[in-house]
């Protein structure tokens, strides 16, 4: 960047890509529609572009491959369950650190263990009534499982630090943007509106943060209470898991007819079926219940512009005078700009003609009729 | 149109038709990718099917906190350097082994590309073939964004400086 350059080369470039930033782009588009040299520049780089789009593949053939789908049809875990691996971890150690504290401990301690046995012994009783699965993740799930959601509108002046900010709010409390919609409509404010999932804790912090951001002009929050829903699934998939297993061992024995057996493997299809969509619903209620919903809707702040009235007389003549200076800057620049451009051409020709020239008038003046 | 994140947070939650629409999205940029650098059509098939494996075992892992293309192409460039390794080179494409209905432009572009830095060379071909931002390209090759740009640039105008005798034979 110099004196005749409000903008680098590097940041022109950046312009032609898109990637400056608004104020920056208004003076890259300014400047690029009256300089020849960045002009020139600017060209340069789109042809550089327009030359590499020569080098284009073909179409590839690949489908999803058997491979792909064996992989898709494999169980795959959950960020929950890796994130409660790690956790596990966690809790190993705590518990062994615990293991050699009570061992180190005195005999009212060996007496809080039998307490705890008894509450295992509880477990047990459970188990018999809800099925290894079910108490398994009752055992996890000791507290109701609550799926959050709350809406949030708030008005700004700031809409674009808004924007930004809910990002950096977002990566703050480890949440993402499960929708985002901004929409700019001529004539009136910009409006964004988007789905937030935080982690549940996180929802109440999450929801502080953006509310400082404006005006809070409403606020709402719910819980759905999903505990027996989820109690209630992981009964039937557990029996569905029981009944499948049951079905498979009829196969293998295929002891009936052929017809029995085709209707045993039309049954076995149904309920993985059955199976598969539950699973699909289980994990569906737990990511409600682990991630929060938050619903913003945010507005700018808009002020019409209001047209202005009809001028003055006065001010009509100070406009005329202003514009007329203006015009007769701009006509004496036009002039000597085209001095500077042409001189030097003019010159050389005035130079070779100059001699001619003289010659012939020489020649008229002597003898006018010779012409 | 549903965004790319929104199907990659459904394929996590086991919709395959998800993953679907992803590959059908995806499969043809990603192919691209591979040929354009490894210069085998069937290697650049397997590297996209092995890009597509990688995503449906790391489901779980995936974090909503860029934008999918990118985790793709992230993906995709840690499984061509690994190729590279493999193939003990370092080329973009092997100009040698191109296939005959390559036309002059097409090889006097690829053999142009040849004769840049390997480094400037990737963040001009990220730009211009996968369209990726300056961010993405950055968080991609872990390089600071000003770096990104004036090599981009250095890229760009060496390339014109090498293409434009091409000008007068065209």
């Amino acid at each position: 960047m110099h004196d005749n350059h409000p903008i680098a080369q590097e940041e022109l470039m950046a312009y032609l890509d898109g990637e400056l930033s608004p104020d920056r782009a208004a003076t890259a588009a300014g400047h690029l529609e009256r300089c020849r040299e960045c002009q020139d520049v600017a060209a340069d780089l789109q042809g550089v572009s327009r030359r590499l789009r020569a080098w284009s593949v073909e179409p590839p053939s690949l489908q999803i491959t058997e491979t792909m789908a064996a992989a898709l049809a494999e169980p795959r875990p959950q960020s929950r369950d890796r994130i409660s691996r790690r956790s596990k971890w966690l809790i190993g150690l705590v518990a062994a650190s615990v293991v050699v504290l009570v061992l180190g401990s005195v005999l009212p301690k060996m007496m809080n263990q039998a307490a705890k046995a008894g509450a295992v012994a509880r477990v047990v009783r459970s188990r018999e009534m809800w099925g290894q699965s079910a108490i398994g993740d009752l055992i996890t799930t000791q507290k109701p499982m609550i799926a959050h959601s709350a809406q949030l509108t708030l008005t700004t002046a700031e809409f674009d630090k808004a924007r930004g900010a809910i990002e950096d709010i977002l990566k703050r409390h480890k949440g993402y943007i499960g929708h985002l919609n901004v929409a700019a409509p001529a004539g009136t404010g910009r409006s964004l509106d988007a789905t937030l999932r935080v982690p549940d804790d996180q929802l109440a912090p999450t929801m502080a943060e953006i509310k400082r951001l404006g005006r809070v002009e409403a606020e709402s929050q719910s819980g759905d209470e999903v505990t027996s829903q989820y109690i209630d699934l992981d009964a039937r998939l557990t029996n569905a898991r029981n009944t499948e297993q049951r079905l498979t061992d009829l196969l293998r024995q295929r002891t009936g007819k052929l017809s029995d057996i085709l209707a045993v493997e039309l049954e076995l299809g149904r309920v993985r079926g059955e199976i598969e969509r539950m699973e699909t619903e289980k994990k569906s209620l737990v990511n409600r219940v682990d991630f929060a919903t938050l619903n913003t809707t945010i507005r700018e702040d808009y002020q019409a512009l209001v047209p202005a009235g009809p001028f003055s007389t006065l001010a009509r003549f100070r406009n005329a005078a202003v514009e007329g200076y203006r015009s007769t800057v701009e006509s004496v620049v036009d002039v000597i700009a085209f001095l500077l451009s042409n001189g030097p051409v003019l010159l050389v020709w005035a130079a070779i003609l100059f001699f001619p020239a003289r010659f012939v008038w020489r020649r008229v003046r002597r003898n006018p009729t010779q012409l | 149109m549903i965004s790319d994140e929104t199907l990659m947070l459904d394929f996590q939650r086991g919709s395959r038709p998800a993953f679907e629409e992803l590959f059908a999205r995806y499969r043809e940029p990603l192919y691209g990718f591979f040929r354009r650098r490894l210069g085998s059509g069937e290697a650049a098939d397997d590297l996209t099917q092995e890009t597509f494996l990688a995503v449906i075992r790391a489901t779980a892992r995936y974090e909503p906190r860029a934008l999918v293309r990118t985790y793709l192409y992230g993906i995709a460039f840690k499984l061509l350097s690994a190729e590279r390794r493999k193939l003990g080179r370092d080329q973009p494409a092997d100009v040698t082994s191109m296939s005959s209905d390559d036309s002059d432009e097409r090889l006097w572009v690829r053999q142009a590309l040849d004769r840049l830095d390997a480094n400037d060379r990737e963040i001009l071909m990220l730009r211009e073939y996968e369209q990726l931002s300056y961010g993405e390209i950055a968080g991609l090759l872990r390089l600071p964004l000003n770096t990104v740009r004036s090599r981009l640039f250095r890229a760009r105008m060496e390339l014109k400086g090498i293409l434009a005798p091409a000008r007068g034979e065209a």
